[in-house]
């Protein structure tokens, strides 16, 4: 058993240093999801497909957690359906008080932090570094922050190391990738209903969190008990577990955040490609794939040291500004219509291209 | 083209054809290929575990084949369909045959991938060719489904006997807006069944000591199924395609209330064509007693009939004036008079007045 000086700081403020770190990098995420959903606002009257596609992964995620509520609550699942425009989960037996409270806590926070526990699992068999619990020396508020920080940005550094040097010529890396941009493109839902009828935006978001918890401040307070109890176990049995269980959620966020700037770049390009006339608006794509596969080839036959981080430079430069070039030299009609003339033909339901074919 | 296929008077709604991603289960396949071939090259050259496959040059070409053929019955099974395994075999085939042709044996580890993007491309090409012979004109009166590439199949439906719609969207559907839309006949046109079968067998011994044991299970399930050239397969965009169908087959089906008008209208005629006869039989069987209204050297024409159908009463002569006969025809005629007026159409049930103060007093208690 440790030593534990008995003082405020010791008994009570360290007890926050993790806990408000964690709300912290949860709400930088919350942050980053709302600038990606304002991003695929802008695409979506020339992106619907791709809207619907990222809607129905958050959709997804968002009703996989309320059936985990359900499970964790012993409820039962009567019925999961889930469709690009809404996801439904009946309970088999309608609980109230405690489990009801669990179920919807699952629904509210689960599609930030299950995923990305997911992909952190798989991601710590394929980076294999930076999952570091910091020892803390002094049981003081700063201390346990600081460990917290060092913790997460231990983490996020071999992380995003593992990212530039990504050997895309590996299908298992291609295959994370491709996880890391699935997970982030739908990590929450843009909206609820056929129709758009519920957009879901930060202010939806923190507005449900908050109806949520202060309708039942008793269940907060048993919460922050039983956390406080698990402290103070900590601090005297092993400290490192109480500041290792909110790392845990602290990369959890870091990794729905990288997911998230990962997506970035992708909705760029798209955004830009829309600038480029019709036939062109291919060669991007087509440049981002054929340039990494020459460097590489290249570096076989001339091997540098960081080849795979120099290709992927130099994917990024040449796409970039292969992008550019066509932006400025095959831009597309200026005057277009806000939304397509094909959609605009589909008003009335009927498509006249059709009949005209037949005759 | 499609105009000189029309039937009189008939007009095209629309031409479908159905969406590049609605033969994804065929892409699927040939996507299958090109991953496994590319993960078998990088698994056998640059992965930790190439020195396994070091020892000798067909290791890697066998694990490719295996795991191709595996995956072929798998997906054989589960999709009921024996010649995804007999595709993947002829993939398989034809890379050997290839190797040993141009003796290829030293290079299987950069062939295996080359081969696998080769035929998938071979493969995508089939599909989209598969695709484009496909079309569907949705016309006033009838569906005319039309496909495949060597033997053009065709089908025809009369919104009439389509007795059900089945419709299906998958995830990929819902995405991009296409769907599949079956309209099954009265005959039962567009229904299938399901039939999964397993089996399986055992033998020890060599000589004499044999035991062989066999399961069999069976299940079968009916189920909208047809061939994507019987039915709207993968049409975009999906929901005003159904609805189109559904408004279209609607207008070609009378509802109850209708059919009890159908029904009313097909009575009274009966009942004129009678009385007509029996006005026909009279007339020929009275030639003694003619009055100037009833002197018809033709047949009376219809509005002669109504008119005299009015006005029965008047133009009958008494019963003493005619033989037997005559009086039998005049109560039959009576008869069907009777039965005309008595004859209504069905109409839904209205509240009548009383009925209606009956109600609100009530309401007002």
């Amino acid at each position: 058993m440790a030593t534990v000086p008995l003082d405020i700081d010791s008994l009570f403020v360290a007890a926050l240093a993790p806990i408000l770190g964690v709300a912290f990098f949860w709400f930088l995420q919350l942050i980053f999801i709302e600038m990606q959903k304002r991003m695929l606002a802008k695409l979506h009257h020339r992106h619907e497909a791709f809207c619907r596609f990222t809607n129905y992964i958050g959709i997804l995620f968002q009703t996989i957690c309320q059936a985990l509520g359900y499970t964790a609550t012993r409820s039962g699942i009567a019925s999961f359906q889930v469709t690009v425009n809404y996801g439904e989960v009946q309970p088999k037996k309608e609980k109230t008080g405690m489990p009801e409270w669990i179920a919807r806590s699952f629904l509210l926070f689960g599609p930030f932090f299950i995923p990305a526990g997911l992909v952190l699992i798989v991601s710590y068999f394929l980076v294999r570094r930076g999952f570091v619990f910091p020892i803390p020396v002094h049981y003081t508020f700063v201390e346990s922050l600081t460990g917290f920080v060092v913790s997460l940005s231990t983490f996020a550094n071999d992380f995003v190391n593992f990212l530039v040097n990504i050997d895309l010529f590996n299908p298992i890396h291609v295959g994370f990738l491709f996880v890391l941009l699935f997970f982030g493109f739908g990590i929450r839902p843009s909206y609820i209903g056929e129709e758009r009828k519920e957009k879901i935006d930060i202010l939806h978001d923190l507005i449900l969190i908050k109806e949520h918890l202060v309708k039942n401040p008793l269940y907060i307070l048993a919460i922050v008990c039983i956390i406080y109890v698990f402290y103070l176990l900590s601090l005297f049995l092993n400290p490192i577990v109480y500041v290792g269980l909110f790392s845990i959620f602290g990369w959890m966020s870091l990794t729905a955040i990288i997911a998230l700037l990962l997506t970035y770049p992708v909705l760029v390009l798209i955004k830009a490609t829309d600038e480029i006339r019709t036939h062109w608006k291919i060669v991007p794509f087509i440049t981002l794939v054929v340039s990494y596969v020459l460097t590489r080839v290249f570096f076989i036959y001339y091997p540098i040291t960081p080849d795979k981080s120099v290709s992927l430079l130099i994917m990024i430069l040449s796409t970039t500004l292969l992008t550019i070039l066509l932006i400025k030299y095959k831009r597309t009609n200026r005057f277009k219509t806000a939304s397509k003339m094909k959609h605009l033909r589909n008003v009335d339901g009927k498509k006249r291209t059709s009949k005209k074919r037949a005759d | 083209m499609v105009k000189k296929e029309l039937l009189k008077n008939e007009q095209i709604e629309r031409v479908l054809s159905p969406h590049p991603l609605s033969f994804m289960k065929l892409q699927a396949l040939c996507i299958f290929i090109i991953l496994w071939g590319i993960v078998v090259w990088w698994l056998t050259t640059s992965s930790e575990y190439a020195s396994m496959f070091s020892g000798n040059i067909w290791y890697r070409l066998i694990l490719w084949g295996l795991v191709l053929l595996f995956i072929g019955v798998v997906v054989s099974l589960v999709a009921i369909q024996w010649i995804i395994f007999f595709l993947y075999l002829g993939v398989f085939a034809g890379a050997l045959t290839l190797i040993f042709w141009q003796h290829w044996e030293t290079n299987i580890a950069l062939f295996i991938p080359l081969y696998s993007i080769a035929v998938s491309i071979v493969g995508f090409l089939i599909v989209e060719l598969y695709r484009r012979s496909h079309k569907y004109i949705i016309t006033d009166l009838r569906i005319i489904f039309k496909g495949g590439i060597f033997t053009k199949r065709e089908r025809t439906i009369r919104y009439d006997k389509i007795a059900d719609i089945d419709a299906k969207q998958g995830i990929l559907g819902q995405i991009f807006g296409f769907g599949t839309i079956i309209p099954v006949s009265q005959s039962g046109f567009g229904l299938g069944s399901d039939k999964t079968m397993a089996a399986g067998g055992v033998e020890l011994g060599i000589k004499k000591a044999k035991l062989f044991g066999f399961a069999g299970g069976g299940k079968e399930v009916q189920t909208p199924i047809a061939r994507s050239y019987y039915e709207l397969h993968g049409v975009y965009p999906y929901k005003n395609i159904k609805q189109l169908v559904e408004d279209l087959v609607q207008t070609h089906v009378p509802t109850q209330y209708q059919k009890a008008q159908v029904e009313f209208e097909k009575q009274q005629v009966d009942i004129q064509t009678q009385m007509r006869d029996l006005l026909h039989k009279q007339i020929n069987e009275k030639p003694r007693k003619k009055t100037g209204r009833q002197i018809l050297e033709e047949e009376p024409d219809e509005e002669e009939i109504e008119e005299e159908k009015t006005s029965t009463k008047k133009t009958l002569i008494p019963d003493d004036a005619y033989q037997p006969e005559q009086v039998d025809i005049q109560q039959q005629m009576k008869e069907l008079l009777k039965k005309q007026k008595t004859a209504r159409v069905v109409q839904p049930e209205e509240d009548t007045e009383e009925e209606i103060e009956a109600d609100e007093e009530k309401e007002d208690v």
